[in-house]
């Protein structure tokens, strides 16, 4: 069956095929008039004519259309796509190309050393060549070319995928179109794989008409990128099984520089408030073969430089942290970015991060003492060890309230909740506990006698869908002598009480343990549960467990905050220390929440009745102002959002109807799995794709061969036969005396 | 000449005839005697010369006069003109009205009457003419009076009526008006009742008249040179054709070959002289053709 290159030129072309039709019949109307006399001659020529001049005229009508049409036809590019098209090379190919642009392709290294070319710039040349080629072959082709991130931010955003080109024909014109839109790509910050371009190409070549069909895939192949390794010979077998050749471009050097990632940048506890020392964590990662030493970690804090420091060593494949204390002045969001010197892969030597500093935190104590407020109770303890005085400012503000005041507060404002021997939940305050847990808050139950054990297994713990983190059997006294058996208490592997940890430790050993909530005998956590100890009792039993429950962190001290059940509180220095590093570590579920990745589109939520809803965002590197309306999202909220394709940090600002401006910062950086340089390497890519034909080629030795993917033209054939036809046209006009006779030179 | 006349009567063209007349033996017997075989003697002998007698002249042509004052022999030798009496009949029909040049087919051919009007009449014949098409519409009896020539144009001028032509009422009717023989010359295209002219023609053989036939076609009518979508509608029929003509041009020029060759076939065999004028040929140079194989003809 034939196909055509242009085939719109078929459609715009087939009704010039009438054009000899009502030249024939304009011309009927055109007859000039001559009053003639030897009308009996004409009579009689017409008599014996009359059929063969019709049979003629007629044929030459049919041969002028058949022209027509030839030259339309030819315009249009015609190729066979039947077998016999099959059996001399095939007809129209078409070509998808996947160019991999995740930052790992950003690697210029060059043997062990930094070159000046990265994997994208062969990558780019690899398909700027692959084009070229393809357009001095014979035969038709048509050129797709997609990148590994747009895909994956079209899925971040939920857009359609879109290739950087679909479906072009490739003529002559076209490879300087293609070398124009390759100079335009930059390699991404991003740290997608391929399988979201590849199951786009999947349907790209599935719905194509031409007889063959290639997919290139241009890529590093990294380890990293190959993990869901049964997800990508899955779609690659799919894609192969519709008759697809697969061509696999490998761009990355030969050999590695190695790369220094900046894997972490956080803030390590505390709490971000004026004036209170915050500690940042910076984690470097050494994704090189061999260790590094005196890598420099720079910090900016707003943009202002801060004394640096040198990491002394990094093993191989290890990971090296350098924390620095940060104390802001001021409250606001504040921006800490952390730089270390260029290496192979650039993208990942810097990492930014916000830090909202408020003046003080709120923290919200629910003491479940009817009689609250004695210099005895729960709170006390509690409030004092969260915020001991001015002369230890630990930037927390305890409010102690009722257990009612939880159905009627905004514990969004809260940086940590905890609630301290409530004897009973109503079912308004435990939804509003829940919520705030699912949206990353902490909370923090203490136990003691007021605890009604049944009422919290049956409102808060709901057999695991609740709240609270274990079932509780009831209060339990210890028993035997803490001496002789050891300490009451026992450190776990947990960071909170990593402070603690090590051979023996007075403070804790201190701690006496009386009575506590006993968890139900043989209460087994489900797989997947996520329950931790921090601390457990000299029998065994848990003291204090953790559970992750929605994004939030709940933790169950199974005694009394006041030195009722036990003596932890009282004068015990570690008791102050575990309690403000659980603050830290609850409240820091809550502050990772804004940490994105690139690609990920920023999201302001606006309050509709109180904020206009223009939002203008800052984008890095240079503060690029982007203008954004917000837009009701399915979920029913007031949001503006902003694509992210650069890592940095962004800014939104928008101003609220009473006049005042908004302004909220957001860290956006690359993921840092991507900077891992291992490769898949031949063996393994063998093995993976056991089954599936593919042909494998370096950069370097890439042969495009597209003289063996050119098809059978019918352009020649229909030339000739349009050549015949006008020939034989001529013929017939003029045996049909359309030609005037040649005149004979006057004598 | 009127300016009408002068229409008809182009100077250059009677200027080179009146030098081939020179040349022929039309010259010394007059033009028009050398052009026929006369069956008629002349009945008026002008007088030429003398010259003096040699043995075999005819005694009767002695000048017994001069011999008797110088007593010497001489003959008398006479100028002999013919008495012509020529009929010129002119095609004035509808097809006579195409044209493709500057000159109708009817102009043509009263040009050629005019021209052969003036010859004669020059030479002291008598010319007379009629115009016809089904009859006769307008005629001048044959006179040698030099005003005649203004009388045959006026005929020639005679407003015609665009009808078909009818050939065999009319020359039935001049054979047997014409009051004696002479020469009959007939200027026509032939379209329509051929049969007519020929059965016209041996009528008038049969009365002994002598007879020429001046057949006049068009340029167009001989090379059928058109092109493009053209329709063709009849000057005496009522038929139109609508075609490319060239398609038709071979099949045209075959039936027209046909119809000369036949007009020639029976021209001949009613002995009459058929002669072809085009009208893109000058008309001295038709005059010339026509008259020089005239003069061929034998006595």
């Amino acid at each position: 069956m034939p196909t055509f290159d242009f085939p719109s030129l078929v459609w715009w072309g087939l009704p010039l095929v009438a054009a000899p039709v009502i030249i024939h019949l304009i011309n009927l109307l055109r007859h000039k008039q001559v009053r003639w006399a030897a009308m009996e001659f004409l009579l009689a020529s017409q008599r014996k004519y009359r059929t063969r001049v019709l049979l003629k005229q007629i044929l030459l009508l049919c041969l002028r259309v058949a022209a027509v049409l030839g030259v339309v036809l030819a315009l249009a590019q015609p190729r066979w796509q039947h077998a016999l098209g099959q059996l001399l090379g095939a007809g129209r190919t078409s070509h998808v190309v996947i160019l991999d642009d995740s930052y790992s392709m950003g690697d210029m290294s060059a043997g062990d050393r930094v070159g000046e070319t990265s994997a994208f710039d062969r990558g780019r040349l690899v398909v700027e060549r692959i084009g070229g080629e393809l357009a001095t072959a014979s035969g038709g082709h048509d050129f797709t070319l997609g990148r590994v991130s747009s895909f994956a931010r079209a899925a971040d955003e939920g857009s359609p995928p879109r290739f950087d080109l679909d479906r072009d024909a490739v003529a002559p014109a076209f490879v300087q179109r293609l070398r124009d839109e390759l100079a335009r790509m930059p390699c991404s910050q991003s740290d997608a794989d391929p399988r979201g371009a590849l199951a786009a190409a999947l349907e790209a070549l599935g719905s194509g008409a031409a007889a063959a069909k290639v997919l290139w895939l241009v890529s590093d192949f990294r380890a990293k990128d190959w993990q869901a390794a049964d997800e990508m010979a899955d779609v690659l077998r799919r894609i192969t099984a519709g008759g697809v050749e697969l061509r696999l471009v490998d761009c990355a050097a030969e050999g590695t520089a190695g790369n220094l990632t900046i894997e972490r940048l956080e803030v390590a506890g505390g709490v971000p408030a004026t004036g209170v020392v915050l500690p940042i964590d910076v984690a470097v990662r050494n994704d090189s073969a061999r260790p590094v030493s005196g890598v420099a970690v720079e910090l900016r804090e707003d943009g202002a430089e801060r004394p640096g420091a040198r990491i002394d060593a990094i093993p191989a494949g290890g990971v090296a942290v350098q924390r620095f204390d940060v104390r802001f002045p001021t409250s606001g969001s504040h921006v800490i970015e952390a730089r270390i010197a260029a290496d192979a892969v650039p993208a990942d030597n810097l990492r930014s991060a916000v830090v909202d500093v408020a003046d003080r935190i709120d923290v919200l104590v629910i003491d479940g003492d009817p009689q609250g407020g004695s210099r005895t109770g729960d709170a006390f303890y509690l409030a004092t060890a969260l915020a001991p005085g001015a002369g230890a400012p630990t930037g927390l503000r305890p409010r102690v309230e009722p257990p009612r005041a939880l159905a009627t507060l905004d514990l969004a404002a809260f940086d940590c909740i905890w609630l301290l021997d409530v004897p009973q939940f109503d079912p308004p305050e435990v939804a509003a506990l829940e919520a705030y847990a699912k949206g990353g808050g902490g909370v923090v139950f203490f136990g003691g006698p007021r605890t009604r054990v049944d009422v919290l297994n049956r409102t808060l713990h709901r057999a695991g869908a609740g709240l609270y983190p274990v079932p509780l059997a009831g209060p339990v006294d210890l028993g035997g002598v803490a001496t002789a058996d050891g300490p009451d208490v026992r450190v776990e592997d947990h960071p909170v009480v990593a402070v603690l940890s090590g051979q023996r430790n007075p403070l804790l050993d201190a701690v006496r343990v009386e009575r506590y909530l006993a968890v139900e005998r043989g209460y087994e956590p489900p797989s997947g549960d996520g329950l931790r100890r921090l601390l457990s009792l000299r029998n065994g039993v848990p003291f204090v467990v953790e559970r992750p429950f929605g994004a939030g962190l709940v933790v169950a001290v199974l005694s009394t905050a006041a030195p009722v059940w036990n003596n932890w509180a009282r004068g015990n220095p570690s008791w102050v220390v575990v309690m403000l590093e659980l603050e830290s570590h609850l409240a820091a579920a809550r502050r990772r929440a804004g940490a994105l990745e690139v690609g990920v589109p920023l999201e302001v939520v606006l309050e509709s009745g109180s904020d206009a809803h223009d939002v203008d965002f800052l984008v890095p590197p240079v503060g690029t102002l982007v203008h954004q309306t917000a837009a009701v999202g399915a979920d029913g909220r007031l949001t503006a959002r902003l694509p992210t394709a650069t890592a940095g940090a962004y800014a939104a600002r928008w101003k609220r109807l009473d006049g005042t401006e908004r302004e909220r910062a957001f860290a956006v950086n690359v993921g840092v799995d991507e900077g891992r340089l291992e490769r898949i390497g031949r063996d393994r890519l063998d093995r993976t794709l056991a089954g599936i034909p593919f042909r494998y080629d370096t950069a370097a030795a890439l042969d495009p061969g597209s003289g063996t993917l050119a098809g059978v033209s019918l352009l020649h054939p229909l030339l000739y036969a349009l050549l015949a036809i006008l020939v034989i046209e001529q013929i017939v006009a003029y045996a049909a005396s359309y030609h005037l006779p040649a005149r004979r030179p006057a004598a | 000449m009127t300016p009408v006349s002068r229409r008809y009567l182009h100077p250059e063209a009677i200027a080179r005839i009146a030098r081939l007349e020179l040349r022929a033996r039309a010259v010394v017997e007059g033009v028009l005697a050398g052009l026929h075989k006369s069956p008629y003697k002349g009945q008026s002998v002008e007088f030429l010369q003398h010259r003096e007698y040699v043995r075999g002249d005819d005694l009767r042509r002695v000048d017994w006069k001069v011999w008797g004052r110088q007593d010497r022999l001489y003959v008398k030798e006479f100028e002999e003109e013919t008495n012509l009496r020529l009929a010129l009949l002119v095609d004035g029909s509808a097809s006579m009205d195409y044209r493709s040049g500057p000159l109708s087919k009817y102009d043509c051919a009263a040009t050629l009457a005019a021209s052969l009007a003036w010859l004669a009449l020059s030479h002291g014949d008598a010319a007379g003419c009629a115009v016809f098409d089904d009859r006769v519409r307008a005629s001048v009896p044959a006179r040698t009076k030099r005003s005649q020539l203004t009388n045959v144009v006026e005929v020639l001028e005679t407003p015609r009526g665009g009808r078909g032509t009818a050939f065999l009422p009319v020359l039935k009717s001049l054979a047997e008006t014409l009051p004696r023989r002479g020469l009959v010359v007939i200027v026509s295209d032939l379209l329509g009742d051929r049969d007519g002219v020929f059965q016209g023609l041996q009528m008038l053989r049969k009365r002994g008249h002598d007879l020429v036939l001046l057949h006049v076609m068009d340029e167009d009518e001989l090379e059928f040179p058109f092109d493009g979508p053209t329709r063709f509608e009849g000057l005496e029929v009522p038929e139109q054709i609508a075609c490319n003509p060239r398609a038709l041009r071979a099949g045209y020029l075959a039936a027209l070959e046909a119809f000369l060759a036949d007009a020639r076939r029976r021209a001949a065999a009613a002995r009459c002289d058929y002669s072809l004028v085009r009208t893109g040929e000058p008309l001295d140079a038709a005059l010339v053709k026509f008259l020089s194989r005239r003069a061929r003809m034998p006595l």
